[in-house]
């Protein structure tokens, strides 16, 4: 390959030569080149290693509709070398080679390709022993790219879009139904790959071009119409919302129409070398020529089925590109484009027509170096005798196109396969979608206008502009794909896919195993499957398949089209990766007390406060030792709290918690147990009442928001008379508890905290530090303690007056950890930690918090029925018989060899001084004062006994406060 | 055209109220209710004196005092008290207003309504997720310029908070009366 001399349409900028590195050389550029361009330019002979048998390669599409041309480029991965601007400065690599690409080590898989055949993974690497040595060589052979660890955190600022009408590709269709949708009045948005507006219409000659030019001036003069370029439409999700991505960031662009007109996607020959450096589809030969000014070769041979093939040919010599032949699939007794073969005899062009190409030949550097032909009839067959070879260094392949029907088929669209065309047009619209152009089997310009208007107009008036146009083009009469421009070797190395390796032999050997459907051969085989995503591969794929089976194209049809249309860098999926993260009112004291944080769902909390010459071991002890002998303060904002109103209140609890709250007294609370329809325990809490028509209850932190959803959903269902308000973020929770917690909260509140007015499981409503507070007396920690319960705007002036209160008493904020301490010595169980997904109530040993006199609860009818059958597991105490080592959560119980249970929560309790824990266990071993077995973290056994549960304060008398006054008293 | 600004209001008096008879509650308190579900009354923009009062879907209502106000100190019944029928919302938003020229940029970078298409003579309040959140958002327009006031539970406040001002910050403008 060589640059050409300047040209009006070029797109590069010759004053600005840009100087990058590539595989070790310096080379240079102009502005407006490519990666691709400028290394064709430079004359590098070849720019990669093919994935499996790192054959070299170079430029196949130069659209990136194939891998051969993606790069490492200053330590970014897998950056597609067609479409990405040069920089000056830029260090570019070559991917997937092993030593770099002229001496890459690998490159001798190509001579083991007979024992490397399609899935042969599947049927090797068996051996157990050796698979640990296996799985490090596929590691570090598979893949492409190189993923730098040190690489800086990079964001980008996605953005929505919203838009009337949405036109994909800027060819001549796309830039006519722009006009036609602005026309009507819509806000339309034209967005194209390419750098520049025009696609295919843009060309050397003025002829049929200047209608394209005339648009691209057109739609500049209409501010309705936003263009966007360089711009990848790379999916379509629901209700027409699809991801627009280009450079910079990632656009969530909403129409209330799309149309499509986003062209085809040129296909390759298949025959033995077809992946030799110089061989490239004809429509990258000519965008390289007129845009880049880059000729693909001195001695060029056109392999043709179309009439764009004699096209390009007299473009390329009216560029001054020697184009040697013209080797054409198709008879001179088919009588299609007979003018422009003799236009292009006329040039000197020697035109071959019945023939096929056999076989590519390598020369110096491995770039094709001849062509071998061979006689094709019209039933398909070739006669390798006949063969003739044709000396050339580039080889162009104009045989044929694929839709490029990905974001219509992914927006549910249909696709039928024409005969006429040999491609696939779309059958069945949905409801706002539109196609167009050559994507819609349009191929005349004049036609593909007139088409995109068409579309256009349909695109508006479905958004609620103007009147649909009635008009109706027809495809023209010219086939532009050859029916199976694919030819047998017996040596293989026909290429069918290109980023996979695979050959003709390789699908069909596939459909021998029995995958023999499009998807199954697609899975199996992975054609498709590479970077390229089967743009140049699919089509040619089901016509193997097709013919191995002996069935029709149609009737295989293609396989499911996903998102992404092309690669897309993971920063810009990312954006900025805004992470909601909810913060309790009092963050910032917690953030002044040395707070040492924690995740607890999208929750940040502290896990314990950090203070000097403690241990984390240590501070948490601490805190525990402070709740159990002095008083201690949690932040317990992040509970689920909700209230509910309304004259059926009490009977809406009824239903959906296990126990019963209808009758429970103004001034007192009771625990709460929520069951699923199945009878699992989904959720606990308190619930207090308030008001004869006016309950306050708490969630878990995790379930608040499932919790809430599913009671407005059974609410709307029963339409009972009461009302729900979510307050879990406006109030913010303190648990304040310790044997000290009464007599240093009383000074600061008019609630009377005495027993005879406030008893244990009661509720108040007062004020504490002046604020309108409400008070809960629970016992989660198994201490005299208060709930405090006051909107989130005070709660840094109450957090403040409390933590003075006691602060010379031995007062501790503490956090998760010691919670879990302290709850857990009290046998106290948390849902989702000792419970899981198949837990009930007399599983976890809380048959007392169901009542089944109610006339209906959620998970009732379930319940009956586990009732009578008995439970499968248990949850249980135990205390470590070992004094030393620890299980940790989860680690199972074993049994005569075999699992008997797992452990759900562990600790070291000081309090005890002993370390305890639950487990969830099979019945049978469920016995207070049986032995169990657990297996440690190296498969070590620890013994373990049953113990009833509280292990700590078994009468409760400490949380109701008879031992909290005798400890006051005492001091 | 205005500077792109975002700055927080959370000092506000507010409260909600929600109920059968939450609507004729505000009327006999002298409170305009707005006639249809998703609209608002009352103070036209950020700066008006007057009280703003959003109706969130059918029987709910949000209720908040102008800068300065103490109109609706002492008003909004005690939970434990309530009328029939009337029950109060602890209203304790995270509250932000975002105006000036840009606006429509940053919040098309999180959010997905199209805010630019809004007919504002409705008066049409949006429950919307904005980044993860959910938020109420007015949108009014004060002589040249559109403000956009947003309310959310105030544990996301930071995070909405110091979200939306990186991307103000981002475009040009100014964030905690520091401008770009």
């Amino acid at each position: 390959m060589y640059r050409l001399d300047g040209h009006p349409d070029e797109w590069i900028d010759r004053s600005t030569v840009l100087s990058f590195r590539f595989e070790g050389g310096e080379y240079q550029g102009f502005g407006g080149d490519t990666i691709s361009s400028a290394l064709a330019a430079a004359g590098v002979p070849y720019l990669a290693r093919s994935f499996k048998y790192h054959r070299r390669r170079h430029i196949l599409s130069f659209a990136n509709h194939d891998s051969n041309t993606l790069f490492q480029v200053d330590g970014v991965p897998n950056v597609r070398g067609d479409v990405t601007p040069l920089h000056d400065g830029m260090r570019v690599a070559a991917i997937n080679t092993f030593g770099g690409l002229t001496h890459d080590k690998a490159r001798y898989l190509d001579r083991l390709a007979r024992w490397l055949p399609v899935g042969f993974y599947y049927k090797a690497f068996h051996t157990k022993r050796l698979f640990p040595q296996w799985e490090r060589m596929f590691r570090a052979f598979t893949g492409l790219g190189a993923v730098s660890l040190d690489a800086g955190r990079q964001t980008s600022a996605k953005r929505y879009g919203f838009s009337d009408v949405l036109v994909v590709g800027a060819g001549p269709s796309g830039l006519s139904a722009a006009l036609a949708a602005g026309a009507a009045g819509a806000r339309v948005t034209l967005v194209d790959e390419a750098f520049r507006l025009g696609g295919s219409g843009i060309g050397f000659h003025d002829g049929t071009h200047g209608s394209t030019r005339a648009l691209i001036e057109a739609v500049r003069r209409t501010p309705s119409i936003t263009v966007c370029c360089a711009t990848v439409a790379a999916a379509y999700y629901a209700d027409h919302w699809v991801a627009l991505v280009d450079a910079e960031r990632l656009t969530k662009m909403r129409a209330k129409a799309v149309v499509f007109a986003s062209g085809v996607i040129e296909q390759p020959a298949v025959f033995r070398n077809n992946d030799l450096p110089g061989i490239m589809l004809a429509s990258a030969a000519w965008r390289l020529v007129l845009r880049y000014r880059v000729a693909p070769g001195r001695q060029v041979v056109m392999v043709a089925a179309n009439v764009e093939a004699y096209q390009i040919c007299l473009d390329l010599h009216s560029q001054g590109v020697h184009v040697v032949a013209v080797v054409d699939l198709r008879s001179a007794q088919d009588g299609v484009d007979d003018a422009e073969a003799a236009a292009c005899a006329a040039l000197g062009i020697s035109v071959v027509r019945g023939h096929a190409p056999y076989e590519a030949v390598a020369g110096g550097e491995g770039a094709v170096a001849a062509l071998e032909i061979v006689p094709l009839d019209a039933a398909g067959r070739i006669d390798s005798i006949k063969r003739r070879r044709i000396e050339c260094d580039a080889v162009l392949m104009s045989v044929g196109w694929a839709a490029a029907a990905n974001l219509f088929l992914q927006a549910g669209g249909t696709t039928r396969f024409s005969e006429e065309l040999q491609q696939f047009v779309p059958s069945e619209l949905p409801a706002g979608i539109f196609a167009c152009g050559r994507m819609n089997g349009v191929y005349d310009c004049e036609a593909r206008v007139a088409d995109g208007a068409r579309a256009g107009s349909q695109a508006a008036s479905h958004a609620g502009f103007g009147v649909a146009s009635a008009a109706v083009v027809a495809p023209g009469a010219r086939c532009p794909s050859h029916r199976f421009p694919i030819i047998d070797h017996p040596k293989a190395k026909n290429f069918v896919d290109f980023d996979e390796d695979l050959q003709i032999k390789d699908l069909e050997n596939a459909a021998q195993e029995g995958f023999d459907s499009s998807e199954l051969l697609k899975r199996y085989s992975t054609v498709g499957m590479g970077p390229s995503q089967g743009k140049h591969s699919n089509m040619n794929a089901l016509r193997v398949l097709a013919r191995y089976r002996g069935v029709e194209v149609e009737r295989l049809g293609l396989t499911t089209s996903r998102p992404m249309y092309h690669p897309v860098p993971l920063k810009l999926l990312a954006g900025r990766s805004f992470n909601a993260e909810r913060r309790t009112p009092v963050d910032a004291e917690h953030e002044s007390s040395s707070a040492v944080w924690m995740p607890a769902g999208n929750w940040r909390r502290p896990e314990y406060y950090a203070v000097t010459g403690e241990s984390r071991t240590q501070s948490i002890e601490a805190e525990v030792h402070a709740v159990r002998n002095s008083a201690g303060i949690i932040d317990v904002g992040t509970l689920g709290k909700i209230e509910i109103y309304g004259p059926q209140a009490g009977l809406f609890l009824d239903r959906v918690y296990a126990g019963k709250y209808a009758d429970l007294k103004v001034g007192m609370t009771r625990y709460g147990l929520m069951l699923d329809e199945s009878g699992v325990i989904v959720d606990d809490g308190v619930i207090a009442r308030m008001a004869p028509e006016m309950f306050y209850f708490t969630t878990t932190t995790g379930g608040s928001a499932t919790v809430f959803r599913e009671l407005l959903r059974l609410n709307a269902l029963w339409g009972l008379d009461c009302a729900l308000i979510n307050v879990t973020g406006h109030r913010a929770a303190f648990n304040f508890a310790g044997p000290l917690s009464r007599e240093l909260l009383q000074p600061l509140t008019d609630v009377d905290l005495g027993d005879a007015k406030f008893p244990y499981q009661g509720v108040r409503s007062g004020r504490i530090a002046g604020v309108a507070a409400r008070l809960l007396r629970v016992g989660f920690v198994g201490e005299l303690g208060y709930e405090i319960h006051i909107a989130a705007g005070d709660a840094a002036y109450v957090w403040r007056a409390l933590s003075a209160a006691g602060s010379s008493r031995g007062l501790r904020p503490f956090g998760v950890e010691a919670q879990r301490v302290l709850r857990l010595e009290k046998g106290h169980f948390i849902v989702g930690q000792d419970t899981d997904g198949l837990t009930d109530p007399f599983e976890a040993n809380a048959s007392w918090a169901v009542n089944m006199q109610k006339p209906f609860f959620v998970g009732q009818r379930s319940l009956k029925i586990l009732r009578t059958r008995g439970p499968r597991q248990l949850l249980v105490g135990f205390e470590l018989l070992d004094p030393v080592r620890m299980p940790k959560e989860c680690h199972l119980v074993i049994e005569r060899g075999v699992i008997a249970g797992r452990i759900t929560s562990v600790v070291h309790s000081r309090t005890l001084n002993k370390s305890i824990g639950l487990a969830m266990l099979s019945p049978d071993l469920a016995r207070t004062g049986g032995d169990i077995e657990i297996r440690g973290e190296h498969g070590d056994p620890l013994k373990a006994r049953i113990v009833p549960t509280p292990f700590y304060d078994p009468r409760h008398a400490r949380q109701r406060a008879a031992v909290a006054e005798r400890a006051v008293a005492a001091l | 055209m205005t500077v792109l600004e975002f700055k927080t209001r959370d000092l506000l008096d507010r409260f909600g109220l929600k109920g059968p008879g939450a609507a004729e509650w505000l009327a006999a308190h002298g409170i305009v209710v707005p006639p249809a579900p998703n609209t608002w009354a009352g103070a036209a923009d950020a700066d008006d004196d007057a009280i703003l009062v959003a109706r969130l879907g059918a029987g709910e209502f949000f209720v908040e005092d102008c800068v300065g106000g103490t109109t609706l100190r002492g008003v909004e019944p005690a939970p434990e008290a309530h009328p029939p029928g009337v029950y109060p919302v602890l209203r304790e938003d995270a509250a932000f207003l975002l105006s000036g020229q840009g606006s429509l940029d940053v919040l098309a970078q999180v959010c997905n309504v199209n805010f630019a298409d809004l007919a504002l003579d409705s008066h049409p309040v949006i429950m919307t997720s904005m980044i993860g959140v959910s938020v109420l958002v007015v949108p009014q327009d004060s002589g040249a310029e559109r403000q956009y006031r947003i309310w959310c539970d105030p544990t996301f406040g930071p995070y909405l908070e110091e979200s939306l001002g990186m991307v103000v910050s981002e475009c040009g403008g100014s964030y905690r009366g520091v401008l770009a």
